[in-house]
């Protein structure tokens, strides 16, 4: 395995991480043994690590300066998040803190914790699943889904059998006009399934005995668009399930820090 | 089975587009009253492609005026001149970039990037007027761009001072150049002006090949080639350079040109994309067919190859070529220390042309002596270098029990760090038949995208939009295969198809960086390069001032065109923002003329 995998990268991350959580856990318990009030040291720590992952966010708005690349600033940015919820246990051990506005702030960084964490796990699975279908711009969703919705118009109008006819343009006005000419519904953007999908597709399998072969034909071309169209809202799904993470993130992260700097004034200010 | 009516069709013609469609019979005559036209013997060219008839078709006659830069050090072009009347001049030595209407984007410092991010131009592709021309009145440069006959021309402002400041030579009437260049897809290695009024006559490759029938010229053009070049190209090859002069001299005499496949590969790309691997594979032409015994080392000098082995009924990719690459050295070697009691090694892979090929090929008498005491063992492959280091310790063994003189044995010559370019195999055929069915090899800065990491934040894209004023240069679409994605953006290709034909020379190579950089403010809006670049990685873009007014030609009233493409960034002090924007490793610009650095990147994710 080459030196510098990600593996590798990874083992040394998590090594450095714990070594730097350790020592910070050992100032505490030492400084706990002198009987010394040890909120400031981790409240401090707590601050810092805070305003430096905030800084993360300015990084990616200037890719331009030459501050180091922005995937290295994310794996500073993951184990740095590591070590701040370690310290933010030794910082409120009841995870949640006295009072109205320290609760509050709890809760933020909880979030901002908890959002962290899964866009550490959604950034690196739902790549894999967006591979896994045709590759689409999540600007141009709505646009290809219009095409979809007009080709399949089209199939329809270009049916000349006579039987067929009328059994497809049933079941086009019933089933399939509302889910080409519609967004996903919300169920859907949240949790993408194949139920739809299935449904439609069997809807189609079972009229093709009322169909003769042109029919046939046209049912199996439907069958293509409503697995494209369901390609496609998944695409939509995952890559929105994505931007509204860091939409959510970035917000927390913004609440979290003005928060915290207020936190860490008032505590200056009680401890004289 | 119902045998259906052929439809008629009338075959394509050779010469059915002339270089220059005015040249006429009174043209053709003159050229032939002149030399070395003249004592051309006109039966030694086939029927179907007559002197004449390469005279008319693919030749053009380029009439230039004092001070007009005729070609630029650093092109690229598909054809070679010859001067007919008056006199140009050849630069000794390189012109200062600014002299050729290239003045290199300025590095910006952090505080102009951030400044430039923070006041991004609300207008699309908005430019000041000194972006635009060389010939607006605000601007002092030190060319300009005049209208010659029916096409643009550029000229030295201060002809008479770059005349005297600089070292020329000069070339009459009968004398050819640029000739090397337009056969073996090399940049042209010096600027070439105008002196006086001058009648040159611009021959395309393909004229040249034919005119090759000629003995003479074909000799002329060969010896040349030999005289000036061929000890250049041999030097420049890694397992050459430490051969000795007298052996040097030697391999040169033995060295055999040979091209297969054609030049203008970038013209069949299109059709040929689109054919099944194996169908491809078959129409490339064989340059040396495993199984065989190995007569030739074969140096790449410029195209690319295919290596491939007999799988079933087709054949596989193993691995592919390109320039300064080597074939058939592992067999080579093998066979030249082999112990006489051993079968010879035979070619393992099949070599062919992919589009183009230029090689040197070497043979094998001469490698085994010439060359092959002076190679490293760590230069050759392990195979051979193992045999080498067994018949080393032998002759040493019989040298102690004194059975033998001592003598300098290759083995013995210290080992330096130096690799050889045989090609890498990847071990995914799938991938490499990818990368060389779709050119990819050409790609010296492919923007590859790891589809399993990329989370389609298009970070990539605005980081480019921001480095260049609001104008990405590059959409996040390409060419997939299984998880990665070549994007659409300027490889910075290694035979950079696109730098032919440029009327003014403002797409060219940068030498320090590789980047192929285009000058806008001497940018005619031609087209030319985007019609050429097999990857449609070039757009011509209407340019508007910062008020977003278009700008139009004074005299034709049309709107002002500009060519815009990937150039990695270069005037910023981050390199290509797409890739430091990159938030999760996913894209990379990588040498995709190496397998090996894909390799290595693939693995480090694996």
């Amino acid at each position: 395995m080459p030196l510098h995998s990600f593996r590798n990268r990874r083992r040394i991350a998590l090594a450095a991480t714990f070594m730097a959580l350790g020592v910070m856990f050992a100032i505490v318990w030492v400084q706990e043994g002198w009987l010394a009030d040890v909120s400031l040291l981790t409240g401090g720590t707590l601050l810092t690590c805070v305003l430096l992952l905030g800084l993360f966010g300015m990084r990616r708005r200037l890719p331009m300066l030459p501050m180091g690349s922005a995937s290295t600033w994310t794996q500073v940015h993951i184990y740095m998040g590591f070590f701040t919820t370690g310290v933010y246990w030794m910082h409120v051990p009841d995870l949640i803190g006295n009072g109205i506005f320290e609760g509050a702030l709890s809760i933020i960084f909880l979030l901002v914790t908890a959002s962290g964490f899964y866009g550490l796990y959604a950034s690196r699975t739902l790549p894999k699943r967006l591979t896994a279908v045709e590759v689409h711009h999540f600007d141009r969703v709505h646009w290809h889904r219009g095409q979809i919705a007009d080709h399949a118009r089209q199939l329809l109008e270009e049916v000349s059998a006579p039987v067929g006819k009328p059994v497809l343009a049933n079941y086009y006005t019933q089933h399939l006009n509302p889910f080409f000419n519609s967004r996903p519904p919300l169920s859907y953007v949240m949790v993408p399934t194949g139920r739809r999908r299935r449904r439609l597709l069997s809807g189609l399998k079972n009229l093709e005995r009322s169909l003769e072969s042109e029919g046939r034909g046209t049912a199996g071309r439907f069958a293509g668009l409503v697995q494209l169209r369901d390609n496609l809202d998944y695409q939509f799904a995952l890559q929105l399930r994505l931007r509204l993470w860091v939409a959510f993130h970035s917000m927390l992260t913004l609440a979290l820090i003005t928060g915290s700097m207020i936190h860490g004034l008032m505590a200056l200010g009680l401890a004289g | 089975m119902e045998v259906e009516d052929p439809i008629a069709v009338r075959r394509p013609q050779r010469w059915r587009t002339p270089m220059d469609a005015s040249m006429n019979d009174a043209d053709v005559l003159w050229l032939r009253s002149r030399e070395p036209f003249a004592n051309m013997d006109a039966k030694s060219f086939p029927r179907s492609v007559p002197l004449e008839g390469v005279l008319r078709n693919d030749c053009r006659i380029r009439r230039c005026e004092p001070g007009e830069i005729i070609v630029r050090e650093g092109d690229y072009g598909d054809s070679a001149l010859l001067v007919m009347a008056g006199s140009t001049n050849v630069m000794v030595d390189s012109l200062p970039p600014a002299y050729l209407g290239r003045s290199s984007p300025q590095k910006l410092s952090w505080f102009q990037s951030l400044r430039q991010s923070l006041r991004r131009a609300v207008v699309v592709e908005s430019r000041d007027p000194e972006e635009v021309t060389t010939n607006h009145a605000a601007s002092h440069p030190s060319t300009t761009i005049r209208q010659v006959d029916d096409r643009p021309a550029i000229f030295l402002q201060d002809f008479n001072a770059v005349l005297r400041d600089h070292a020329t030579v000069e070339l009459g009437p009968g004398e050819l150049f640029g000739e090397v260049a337009a056969m073996y897809r090399s940049p042209r290695t010096a600027t070439v002006i105008a002196a006086t009024e001058a009648t040159l006559l611009e021959i395309r490759w393909q004229g040249l090949e034919i005119l090759r029938h000629d003995k003479r010229f074909a000799d002329s053009l060969d010896l040349h080639y030999r005289k000036h070049w061929l000890n250049v190209h041999l030097r420049e090859t890694p397992l050459l350079r430490h051969l000795p002069e007298a052996s040097l001299v030697r391999v040169a005499q033995a060295t055999q040109l040979r091209s297969f496949g054609r030049v203008e590969w970038n013209a069949d790309f299109d059709r040929i994309r689109t054919l099944p691997a194996e169908q491809q594979i078959k129409s490339e032409p064989v340059v040396c067919e495993a199984g065989r015994t190995p007569t030739e080392l074969v140096i790449i000098r410029s195209g690319f190859g295919r290596l491939s082995q007999h799988h079933g009924d087709s054949h596989h990719t193993t691995a592919y070529l390109g320039k300064g690459h080597i074939f058939g050295l592992e067999e080579l070697a093998y066979n030249s220390v082999r112990p006489t009691n051993t079968p010879i090694l035979s070619l393992q892979n099949t070599l062919r042309a992919v589009g183009f090929l230029d090689t040197l090929m070497i043979p094998s008498e001469t490698f085994a002596t010439d060359i092959m005491p002076h190679v490293r063992r760590s230069e050759l492959p392990a195979r051979a270098a193992d045999l080498l280091l067994q018949s080393t310790e032998q002759r040493l063994r019989r040298n102690d029990l004194g059975h033998n003189t001592p003598q300098t044995t290759p083995a013995s010559l210290p080992e330096t760090d130096s690799g050889n370019d045989t090609g890498q195999p990847l071990p995914q055929t799938a991938l490499l038949e990818f990368i060389v069915q779709s050119r990819l090899n050409n790609g010296r800065q492919a923007m590859v995208i790891d589809l399993h990491r990329c989370t389609r934040c298009d970070d990539c894209v605005k980081a480019c939009g921001d480095a260049h004023n609001g104008n990405p240069r590059f959409v996040r679409e390409g060419l997939s295969h299984e998880r990665l994605q070549v994007v659409q953006a300027c490889m910075q290709c290694s035979d950079p198809v696109c730098m032919i034909g440029c009327p003014t020379g403002s797409i060219t190579r940068d030498l320090d960086s590789g980047v192929v950089q285009i000058y806008e403010s001497i940018c005619v809006g031609c087209g030319s390069c985007a019609e050429a670049c097999p990857y449609d990685n070039i757009r011509m873009v209407e340019v508007f001032d910062r008020q977003g007014r278009p700008y139009r030609d004074l005299t034709s009233d049309l709107p002002i065109v500009k060519a815009t493409k990937c150039d990695m960034c270069s005037h910023l002090p981050s390199g290509p923002a797409c890739t430091a924007a990159c938030p999760h490793d996913a894209l990379v610009r990588i040498d995709l003329t190496e397998s090996k650095p894909l390799q290595e990147w693939l693995d480090l994710r694996s």
